[in-house]
């Protein structure tokens, strides 16, 4: 094992060649240049992340409101801003529409995804420009996104229109039914994911050597068993991947409720993440809304441990 | 002229401003001067100079015009001066204001909703009023009831006054062979008559939230329910009855996705008899309908009430130059040009007395019938039985509950047991 001694250069490694410990030296003058360079990066994650995580995770144990969230200090609750939301009968539903929001946007969104990723697996023109085309759709704020839904999907908007063409003497009421509206910011949310799956799996698809294809073709396997026997093992790391993605994507569904609900009818699009905002921003009992978004943290959390994991392993 | 003349009020004078004054008890200030008051103004704040930054919610062509208009005023009444409007939208603008005011941040001046003045000034974002009010000239020309404070402290004034009345299409009316209601089962007969004949019955806004809870309030008031002394059977009969129209066909239970701009849309489209919205929808009307309409007030019987509201004005607590910020709202919000550039542009009743008997307002016929609704149904908005600190949060309640009955979630019985649970907890 080789000895240090202290130099007039710094820690020199005595009893190995000259040229190696420039090198270590070198070496170790890269690494502290790498955590230079990290700490902007650190410091501002724990400025824009951690801080705020640990004050809502402190809000949550106490009483804000406007009142004092400017002045303090904040009395201690305790768990009563977890207990109340249960008691009121506010956060036990919101659970339920989040996990059927969850559950309509993650199976639409990975089956669409695969499904567009298999239909534009070729590399040509055509597929890559309709593939930025999806992104671009995507990459748009949601805002506008739910802003041409909610039009869409109005009593007089293009999908009633074609609705009722096809003859439908009503309308369907999208968005002001009560099991309607649940399921189609859902969809929405499921839509607007699907491009972005459907890149991952293309990328995934098109790293799979065309000469299995070839080989596949000449044992007479047909488009469903190309599907099922090389495309849908050669995603599969990348899809557990993909999956826990978009399962957080879904669970902090907000941005399209806000646009098209605003939670209603009444509280029938009411998710966990939009009662929260309610809590906080309409009714500003700040510590209750940070006890709801604490709850859909954690939730979110065990996906990201999930997912860290998967990474690993598909990395293995 | 568009607009029908059926409901000429008998007494010229019924004004918006008188109707204003005569509910909040207060006395005018001398003269009705068509001029001095602005000079007054001016003196306030001459020789103010700086940037005022002034934060508002309008997105609507004419209430931006407005805006355009008020630093136009404050400009050339303060030479020196330069005005920052500064669009923040409107469901942003309270949480805004207050993580602004958590970080000593802040407009020099605010234009929100009046009623939300408490969850705003408890929080820190706004500045006490009292002692420049205690030195405006034109104090005594704004009624009690447009002053906003939050135990005892001034903290907003309104310039304006806006309400609800009953838009009516007079061209459906004159099919159907009625007149513009008067009562309750007038308005639900021509509704019938209406949908009978091909065409909607009533717009209104069914939003889950404030602007919901807004414009549900005057029928539920006019079955008995007050937040003074509320009523699990007031509120469910009130419930009970928008739950009909929606179930007849008369009101769309697609209303519940509508804020308040959208319904008066599809009414100005012509598709409906009558819409319930407020007196700044003048300017869409006028651009927008197609056929001859008016205005009468809400027929709400004997306990109906309509709010009074509109946009409050104050100071930001941070603001680097208060005198400066004042100088603006003196010079424009409030001065007398003020008044009338909101009348004229939007379609506000004047909150100064001597706006409010200008010709220019005393002849509009379409402002006539909200000055006879303030006299006839009008309330405080919000009411003082709710604290402060719970006035966000009863709104939202009210709002869903009315939603959920129009979109059919709830039967009246349940939302009215839900918002009678929540109200037990927030009014103490």
């Amino acid at each position: 094992m080789a000895t240090m001694t202290s130099g007039r250069h710094g820690i020199i490694r005595v009893g190995r060649r000259p040229g190696r410990d420039r090198g270590d030296v070198r070496a170790q003058r890269n690494s502290l240049r790498r955590t230079v360079f990290l700490v902007p990066g650190i410091a501002l994650l724990g400025l824009l992340g951690v801080y705020p995580l640990i004050q809502l995770v402190w809000m949550a144990f106490h009483r804000v409101t406007s009142a004092t969230i400017n002045s303090g200090p904040w009395e201690w609750v305790g768990l009563d801003n977890f207990v109340q939301g249960f008691q009121l009968g506010e956060t036990g539903p919101a659970i339920t529409r989040t996990l059927v929001v969850v559950a309509i946007v993650t199976v639409f969104g990975m089956v669409g995804g695969f499904a567009a990723a298999v239909a534009l697996r070729t590399s040509g023109w055509w597929s890559s420009a309709l593939l930025a085309l999806m992104v671009f759709v995507w990459a748009l704020p949601p805002v506008v996104n739910g802003s041409v839904w909610k039009f869409l999907l109005s009593d007089n908007g293009l999908v009633n229109a074609i609705v009722m063409a096809l003859g439908r003497s009503t309308p369907i009421p999208f968005l002001y039914d009560t099991n309607w509206a649940l399921l189609s910011v859902a969809f929405v949310g499921a839509f607007a994911v699907i491009p972005f799956n459907a890149l991952v799996f293309r990328a995934a698809l098109l790293a799979v050597d065309p000469e299995i294809f070839e080989a596949a073709a000449l044992d007479g396997v047909n488009r469903w068993g190309e599907v099922r026997h090389i495309m849908m093992p050669s995603v599969r790391p990348t899809s557990l991947v993909l999956l826990v993605l978009t399962m957080v994507y879904a669970f902090r569904s907000f941005d399209f409720i806000f646009v098209m609900t605003y939670g209603g009818p009444g509280t029938a699009t009411n998710t966990l993440p939009f009662l929260g905002f309610l809590q906080a921003f309409a009714r500003f009992n700040f510590g209750y809304g940070a006890a709801t978004s604490v709850l859909a943290v954690i939730v979110v959390l065990v996906l990201a441990v999930i997912y860290a994991r998967s990474i690993r392993k598909e990395e293995a | 002229m568009k607009m029908s003349m059926t409901k000429r009020a008998a007494r010229v004078a019924a004004l918006a401003t008188a109707g204003a004054l005569a509910l909040a008890a207060c006395t005018p200030g001398g003269d009705a001067a068509d001029d001095g008051a602005a000079t007054d103004a001016a003196t306030d704040g001459g020789g103010a100079e700086g940037t005022v930054t002034v934060w508002h919610y309008f997105s609507d062509p004419q209430q931006v015009a407005l805006m355009d208009k008020y630093a136009e005023l404050a400009e050339a009444a303060n030479p020196g001066m330069t005005v920052d409007n500064v669009f923040v939208p409107y469901d942003q603008m309270n949480s805004q204001l207050i993580s602004a005011a958590g970080a000593g941040q802040g407009p020099d001046v605010v234009i929100f909703n009046g009623a939300e003045t408490s969850t705003i000034a408890l929080a820190g974002a706004l500045a006490p009023l009292d002692d420049l009010w205690g030195t405006f000239a034109d104090a005594d020309q704004f009624p009690d009831s447009v002053i906003h404070t939050v135990d005892g402290t001034m903290y907003a004034v309104q310039g304006y006054v806006n309400l609800l009345g009953l838009w009516y299409n007079q061209d459906i009316l004159d099919e159907i062979g009625v007149q513009p209601p008067t009562t309750i089962d007038e308005l639900e007969s021509a509704m019938a008559a209406a949908v009978a004949a091909g065409h909607g019955g009533i717009t209104l806004s069914g939003l889950p939230n404030s602007q919901g809870e807004w414009q549900g309030f005057p029928w539920l008031s006019a079955e008995g329910f007050t937040y003074e002394n509320p009523s699990a059977q007031a509120l469910e009969a009130g419930l009970t009855r928008v739950s009909n129209w929606v179930e007849q066909g008369w009101l769309p239970q697609e209303a519940v996705n509508w804020d308040q701009t959208v319904p008066f849309q599809q009414f100005a489209a012509g598709g409906f008899a009558f819409a319930a919205n407020g007196n700044w929808q003048q300017g869409t009307a006028e651009a927008d309908a197609d056929f001859t309409y008016g205005v009468v007030p809400l027929p709400l019987g004997d306990s109906g009430q309509v709010y009074l509201g509109g946009e409050g004005a104050g100071i930001g607590a941070n603001s680097a130059n208060p005198e400066l910020a004042w100088a603006y709202l003196t010079s424009s919000y409030l001065s007398f040009e003020g008044n009338l550039a909101a009348a004229d542009l939007v379609g506000s009743l004047p909150a100064r007395a001597d706006a409010g008997q200008h010709d220019s307002v005393t002849s509009n016929e379409l402002l006539k019938p909200f000055a006879e609704t303030i006299t006839m149904f009008g309330a405080q908005y919000p009411s003082a039985a709710i604290p402060a600190e719970a006035v966000a949060d009863v709104q939202l309640r009210m709002g869903q509950a009315w939603s959920a009955v129009i979109g059919r979630q709830h039967s009246p019985a349940d939302a009215a047991h839900t918002a009678m649970t929540a109200l037990e907890g927030l009014l103490g």
